[in-house]
């Protein structure tokens, strides 16, 4: 009877473990950068009227009250822009990140099947990471040439090895355990055990990757446009408009405001997401 | 030390050998023949075969690789397809300018990193420490491209002290070329500067709780004596590690940071071989790249064990 009950509290704390990481300052300072720029992108059509690829006459306008952000070169306005390039860069790392964690966490289970999976895993892995940053983005952009879906498959790529990583090494922690070595010799079989067992146990620190691959791809969505190698315009994602505003920061500074802003909020609020989870796991 | 590098050695060589198939391969998976892009719209059969035969196009592929290798050991990369001009010589020109970004962000690195680790491990005041928590935190975070955009707005637009962007040869004029190098070379060096830092905090931390500083503390040594004999000797060889892979960072980061402030390097050059499809530049300074990460890596590799005699004798 105590031990039950003993149990089911280290249970309920072990689930709140991430929720107590996130109710401290720093989640909710996270939280609350990320809801208002992910909202503020959901509702793009319902805050702006405006067609974001519309062009005015009125070219680089300051901000005013036709245009809240003011207009761009094109004289596009730009709260539309940023509003809708949050919607564009938002809908591509919802996407491409978990497609990229699902793939890395496949190569991980593959690797845990065979030694010589592992070591052709792992081989791989060694690979992509010797590309450093955005350097194989730059290549499979060479290949495939830049666009929406090489966006998002850079992305994936690059979070492929960072998954698949960690989840490598939770197994390898948790296959070793007790109550993994029991269910072996309970009998179950190898994928029971694996699968069962030891991949639930194992997933604790892919939860705070996560939330760092969020920020990564914001980051490399931004940086591609940057270059202009991302989506193609007059589609605006927020690395674009930056990208745009280079050339008139000496004349025109409010011009960048817009995307300076929501890029960083998104991008750090993803961070202090991350660690707020770090700590409440490591607690 | 010789069989420490002897292990590593081939492990660094097998990577490189693996990655310059990669990239062989990625760049012949491209739909479309270079050789009638090459050639232009007008362009004769015969044209375009002559084109193909000069690029050597029309061999087995594995011929091509090892063509490629051979020439890529002996230095001569041929010409490029769309910028114009040997590859090498495209390369030549833009490496000095990259070298030089790179090392002044590198001791940027460093000068930013140190400081702000020892403040942040030694202070007794819980707002300083936090303070070093919170600004680390936020420099991270932020891309280079913002950082960039946001230097170029306080010391170019606002304080009129930094040129926005530009290069200046350091030979010609060393004060002006200075001036042009500060603002990329800062915005290159903050993220790293902050992942080192947090490192290093972390690591004269976890020195600062070992028995050996208790027991020095308690023979007398002083506090300044004790983190800088002491903590920080102990607290260097993983930071190493941790610089060693932000080297690779700073490469990577260059293509960004090259772009806002107009800086003539490779990143430039990679970013216009990728606009422009020109595969030869893109395949070799890609190959390039990686090389000298993995040579990096391995020199950290020797730089830990040099610092950290146990590592020696395993």
């Amino acid at each position: 009877m105590t031990t039950t009950a003993a149990l089911s509290r280290s249970g309920a704390r072990s689930r709140n473990r991430y929720l107590t990481g996130l109710l401290t300052w720093r989640g909710l300072t996270g939280l609350a950068l990320v809801g208002v720029v992910a909202l503020a992108g959901l509702l793009a059509p319902l805050l702006s009227g405006t067609d974001p690829n519309a062009q005015g006459p009125l070219a680089l306008a300051g901000p005013g009250a036709e245009h809240p952000f003011g207009t761009d070169d094109l004289g596009r306005d730009l709260f539309a822009r940023v509003l809708h390039g949050i919607g564009t860069d938002l809908s591509i790392i919802l996407l491409a990140v978990p497609a990229g964690a699902l793939l890395g966490c496949a190569c991980a289970l593959l690797a845990a099947s065979s030694r010589w999976a592992d070591l052709a895993v792992q081989r791989v892995f060694d690979l992509l990471l010797s590309f450093p940053g955005l350097i194989l983005g730059l290549a499979v952009t060479a290949v495939l040439g830049p666009g929406r879906w090489t966006v998002a498959l850079v992305i994936a790529i690059a979070e492929v090895p960072y998954f698949g990583r960690q989840l490598r090494a939770g197994i390898l922690v948790q296959r070793e355990r007790e109550y993994a070595v029991a269910a072996r010799v309970g009998g179950a079989t190898r994928s029971r055990v694996l699968l069962r067992h030891v991949l639930p146990n194992a997933v604790d620190p892919l939860i705070v990757q996560t939330a760092v691959a969020l920020s990564v791809g914001v980051f490399i969505e931004g940086a591609l446009s940057f270059l202009g190698l991302g989506v193609r315009p007059p589609e605006p994602t927020l690395g674009s408009i930056l990208s745009q505003s280079v050339a008139y920061l000496a004349t025109d500074p409010a011009f960048a405001a817009g995307p300076l802003a929501a890029t960083t909020a998104l991008v750090l609020g993803f961070t202090l997401v991350a660690e707020a989870l770090n700590r409440g796991i490591r607690r | 030390m010789r069989t420490f590098l002897l292990k590593r050695l081939p492990s660094g060589l097998l990577i490189l050998l693996l990655a310059s198939f990669l990239v062989f391969l990625i760049l012949r998976l491209i739909p479309g023949d270079p050789a009638t892009t090459l050639a232009g719209p007008d362009a004769t059969p015969a044209t375009v075969d002559a084109i193909r035969t000069q690029l050597g196009l029309d061999q087995p592929l594995f011929s091509q690789y090892v063509h490629w290798l051979g020439h890529l050991l002996t230095g001569d990369l041929g010409p490029s397809y769309a910028i114009g001009g040997q590859v090498s010589d495209l390369i030549g020109n833009g490496l000095a300018a990259t070298v030089q970004l790179t090392l002044g962000a590198l001791l940027l690195v460093v000068l930013l990193a140190l400081p702000l680790a020892v403040l942040g491990a030694t202070t007794r005041h819980r707002a300083v420490a936090a303070t070093v928590q919170a600004v680390t935190t936020a420099v991270l975070a932020v891309p280079p491209f913002v950082t960039g955009v946001l230097l170029v707005l306080l010391f170019a637009v606002t304080l009129g002290l930094l040129p926005a962007g530009g290069h200046e040869s350091l030979l010609d004029a060393p004060d002006l070329a200075v001036q042009y190098l500060l603002m990329p070379a800062l915005c290159l060096a903050l993220p790293s500067a902050a992942v080192l830092a947090r490192y290093l905090k972390n690591g004269i931390d976890r020195a600062l709780g070992e028995d050996y500083v208790r027991t020095a503390t308690a023979l007398g040594v002083s506090r300044r004596r004790i983190l800088w004999q002491h903590a920080l000797p102990n607290a260097l060889p993983p930071a190493v590690t941790v610089l060693g892979l932000q080297i690779g960072q700073l490469i990577a980061g260059a293509v960004l940071v090259e772009r806002i402030f107009a800086w003539p390097g490779l990143g430039q050059l990679i970013e216009q071989g990728v606009l422009r499809r020109d595969y030869p530049v893109v395949q070799d300074l890609l190959l390039l790249v990686v090389a000298g990460y993995v040579a990096v890596q391995l020199l950290t590799d020797l730089a830990y064990a040099w610092l950290d005699p146990r590592v020696r004798w395993e």
